[in-house]
């Protein structure tokens, strides 16, 4: 028993000895251990070839001597290493440390505990992170609560590079910025856009057999949702991939929780926003080009009559799919229409960027992408009426994050912060970022479009393993969403914006999964949403969302 | 006092401060909450009920998760009592094997409730998850959408929560019936040999202080509730799996409405005070 008990803690003892060795081991810096090629993580040769040359094509400016040694905190939310967003955090940081002499920690937080982590750190005055990767809705709380510094005071300074403003898709640059100062560096451009299965829908054999099932030509170009709506039913429980099972029309994520709200938030957009009849037509008034609140009465505009037939919409295409996806997150629905199960999709850049992947795609060489559908019967609330017209009523948006870098006003090196934010944001770099599909990085800036529109070349992306087609169809989708949409929808980041798109995601639950009608689903986002108003204080509230949509009383 | 008499209190010393900063301090600093119109940002103002009064009276979700919150602590408990004793009088006997079987049934409580709805998400996915598969090979063409309609999901959550907290009540209650007396036993097989007659009059009244026990621990637990539906259904479809402990943790952590959380959580102390008090004085009354 005595020499059992011996052999026991002997054993022990050397687990425990092992461990002690391994522990630092473990605990070291990932990017340490893994392949560096010429200072960048990774061990892919061109993705370092591509990335030294942007790095070297980037402005630098005079990084100030004082910096050497000091470090600043970056908060962004969880996606590892190769992650969306957080990837090129790891990606760049030892080119950083070469031009500046300090460093930087990366505190990745999960994306469900993101905004309160931040928030409470901000509230608190805690100071944990100089530069927040924020959510673009996160501004109202933000600028109500005074806790992001501006930096446009840091624009002419000749110690940090210089990015080019001018570039970035109006629609975005203008969630960097609040009234006349610029708080965030440019990163991430998100939208949402129509995804199709090229191989399919532009297949004669299936376009014969729409005209026989449907008695029409196939609306290929899917100008309207009644379009998508018809293909979508069409396809659906077809056999279409020959896999011998039946496959989906379309896909998407309507899991409370599940950002289902921005899919009706996309498509809801030309149902409900109208343009100016004068000139401009992007000009904000009571009746066009709004979509949250009236923005004179602050009253939610969110149970008008377009927003009913909005959902209307959404509820006939989320039966045009797997009843499962009325349980799905995101990655659920990315996944049914990567794996080559679904014709259509609608949703960010990240499907693009991820159906070059092979490791989780099927479809490079397939992928067909437009900007998201409009409608022939927006709603007029001036007249009281549903308008019919003759050409589609189209409408951009920038519904997602575009994630992007500010500077908490608690950072003890705003300018170390800004230096990094600067650099990030100079075109090689962030060209780079976009170009390179697994940084989640969205295109927006004319320098990802391709020529006449910007200056990108097909080659750039074909180098970050995009099928040539596949790129062209991507980006010119969003190049329309962003450059040739006639008007756009308003981005809402009044304080209390999560709350009520949390709310507004469980009713539209409700709605999908059949527990309450449009109406009803809309009728109590609308008394909710009013309490949060009254809640958060009508008038501030009033005040800050004329500001965040450029309304001007008149 | 002499020296010896005062150092003793140097050594209770810390305990004091420490139930002072992080029991007391935030019951009392939340109690006053309770009382404020107090949002993130915003200077608090004193509302006097307003709080509790909008919840009581006008909250639809805060008698929708209230109702969600009994469903699963009636589900939950009568289920996991249940089979926990019924295992702990399989159990309660000499078995081969016993302690290996013991070992792995106790195994789920030892995991992260977080941990158990990822997997219990994994199982129950409707196209690929182990329930549905099996479902199918058995012939069911159409198997329940366990995360897009209401009740599957109810039932999905509550069939997760008993695979985790069965093993608690086994436990205990085989701790109790293992500390029964032999001798009431011996002298009740001299009566009668009927199992079911000895389990009704014998066992059961004697573990029932263990019974009651267990079950106003596992009630307290279910009412608390939170970790399963975040991580399953994130509270839907719509709300029907948002538990109450939900709603607060959305109320105060996500949307920073410290005074109205803290005035839910303050009706839910007090619900669980009452429960417990009728349970505990019935207990008192079976004994006088």
């Amino acid at each position: 028993m005595r020499k059992s008990l011996r052999y026991a803690l002997g054993l022990l003892a050397i687990c425990a000895m092992l461990a002690t060795m391994a522990a630092p081991a473990l605990a070291q810096d990932p990017t340490e251990e893994a392949g560096m090629i010429s200072g960048f993580p990774t061990t892919i040769e061109v993705e370092a070839k591509t990335a030294q040359a942007a790095f070297d094509a980037a402005d630098k400016g005079q990084p100030d001597p004082a910096w050497k040694g000091k470090k600043i905190t970056i908060g962004v939310y969880s996606a590892g290493q190769r992650g969306a967003i957080s990837g090129p955090l790891y990606f760049w940081r030892q080119k950083f440390e070469e031009l500046t002499g300090a460093t930087y920690d990366i505190v990745e937080i999960p994306f469900a505990e993101l905004r309160e982590k931040i928030f409470t750190d901000l509230q608190t005055g805690a100071g944990t992170y100089d530069v927040i990767i924020n959510c673009s809705n996160y501004y109202g709380d933000y600028i109500f609560n005074d806790w992001i510094i501006p930096i446009d005071q840091y624009f002419d300074d000749p110690r940090f590079p210089k990015w080019d403003r001018e570039s970035i898709a109006p629609a975005v640059a203008r969630l960097m910025q609040w009234g006349d100062h610029w708080y965030g560096g440019n990163n991430d451009h998100d939208a949402q856009v129509l995804y199709y299965r090229r191989d399919i829908i532009e297949d004669p054999k299936w376009q014969a057999a729409f005209k026989e099932e449907m008695g029409h030509d196939m609306p290929v170009k899917m100008e309207t949702w009644d379009d998508v709506l018809e293909i979508a039913q069409f396809f659906n429980k077809k056999d279409w991939n020959g896999d011998g099972d039946p496959d989906d029309g379309i896909t998407l994520h309507l899991k409370v929780g599940g950002q289902g709200f921005f899919h009706f938030m996309a498509l809801s957009a030309p149902y409900v926003v109208i343009p100016y009849p004068g000139d401009p037509p992007t000009k904000v008034t009571k009746y066009h080009n709004v979509y949250w609140f009236d923005p004179e009465t602050m009253e939610p505009l969110i149970n008008s009559p377009g927003h009913v037939a909005a959902l209307e919409m959404l509820l006939k295409l989320s039966k045009a799919g797997p009843s499962a996806m009325w349980g799905w997150s995101l990655g659920e629905a990315w996944a049914d229409f990567l794996s080559g199960n679904a014709v259509l999709t609608f949703s960010w850049g990240d499907v693009g960027s991820l159906s070059q992947d092979p490791a989780q795609s099927v479809i490079q060489g397939k992928l067909g992408a437009r900007g998201i559908p409009g409608t022939k019967s927006p709603y007029d609330r001036e007249k009281g009426e549903f308008l019919k017209l003759d050409k589609p009523n189209m409408v951009g948006n920038q519904v997602g994050c575009s994630w992007h870098p500010v500077i908490s006003k608690y950072s003890d090196e705003p300018e170390l912060s800004y230096y990094f934010v600067a650099w990030q944001s100079t075109p090689p770099i962030n060209h780079w970022n976009v170009a390179t599909g697994w940084t989640g990085v969205d295109p927006g800036t004319t320098y990802d479009w391709f020529e006449p529109y910007g200056t990108a070349k097909i080659e750039d992306y074909v180098a970050g393993g995009y099928d040539a087609g596949d790129a062209k169809a991507f980006i010119g989708a969003y190049q329309d969403n962003f450059f040739n949409y006639p008007i756009f929808q308003n981005y809402m980041r009044i304080p209390g914006t999560p709350e009520m798109q949390e709310i507004w995601d469980v009713h539209l639950s409700e709605a999908i999964t059949g527990q309450l009608s449009p109406q009803e689903a809309l009728d109590l986002t609308y008394e909710d949403w009013t309490r949060i108003v009254a809640d958060y204080g009508k008038e501030d509230l009033l005040k800050l969302y004329q500001e965040s949509i450029g309304y001007t009383p008149e | 006092m002499p020296e010896r008499s005062r150092v003793k209190y140097l050594f209770v010393l810390p305990g004091i401060i420490w139930v002072l900063l992080f029991t007391i301090f935030p019951l009392l600093y939340s109690l006053r909450l309770a009382f404020f119109q107090a949002r993130l940002g915003k200077s608090e103002t004193f509302i006097w009920l307003e709080n509790f009064r909008r919840a009581l009276f006008e909250d639809y979700r805060f008698w929708g998760s209230m109702g969600v919150t009994v469903f699963f602590v009636v589900c939950s408990v009568v289920c996991t009592v249940a089979l926990g004793l019924a295992l702990a009088i399989l159990f309660n006997r000499p078995l081969r094997g016993q302690r290996f079987f013991r070992a792995l049934f106790t195994t789920p409580l030892f995991t992260a409730p977080i941990a158990l709805g990822y997997l219990g998400l994994t199982i129950f996915h409707e196209q690929v998850g182990a329930v549905n598969t099996v479902l199918q090979a058995l012939g069911m063409a159409h198997p329940p959408a366990w995360f897009s309609a209401i009740w599957p999901a109810r039932i999905a959550i509550v069939i997760v929560d008993i695979w985790q907290w069965t093993p608690f009540c086994f436990l205990v209650l085989l701790a109790g019936l293992q500390s029964l007396p032999d001798e009431v036993y011996e002298a009740a097989y001299l009566d009668t040999s009927s199992g079911w007659d000895i389990f009704r009059f014998i066992t059961l009244p004697l573990l029932t202080p263990v019974l009651f026990t267990v079950t106003i621990l596992r009630m307290v637990e279910s009412f608390k509730m939170l970790d399963l539906p975040f991580s399953m259904t994130s509270g839907g479809p719509g709300l029907a799996t948002q538990t109450y402990s939900f709603y607060i943790y959305l109320t105060g952590l996500r949307n920073f409405n410290a005074g109205y959380a803290s005035a839910l959580a303050y009706i839910l102390l007090f619900v669980m005070i009452m429960i417990s008090l009728s349970f505990f004085n019935r207990l008192r009354k079976i004994y006088e």
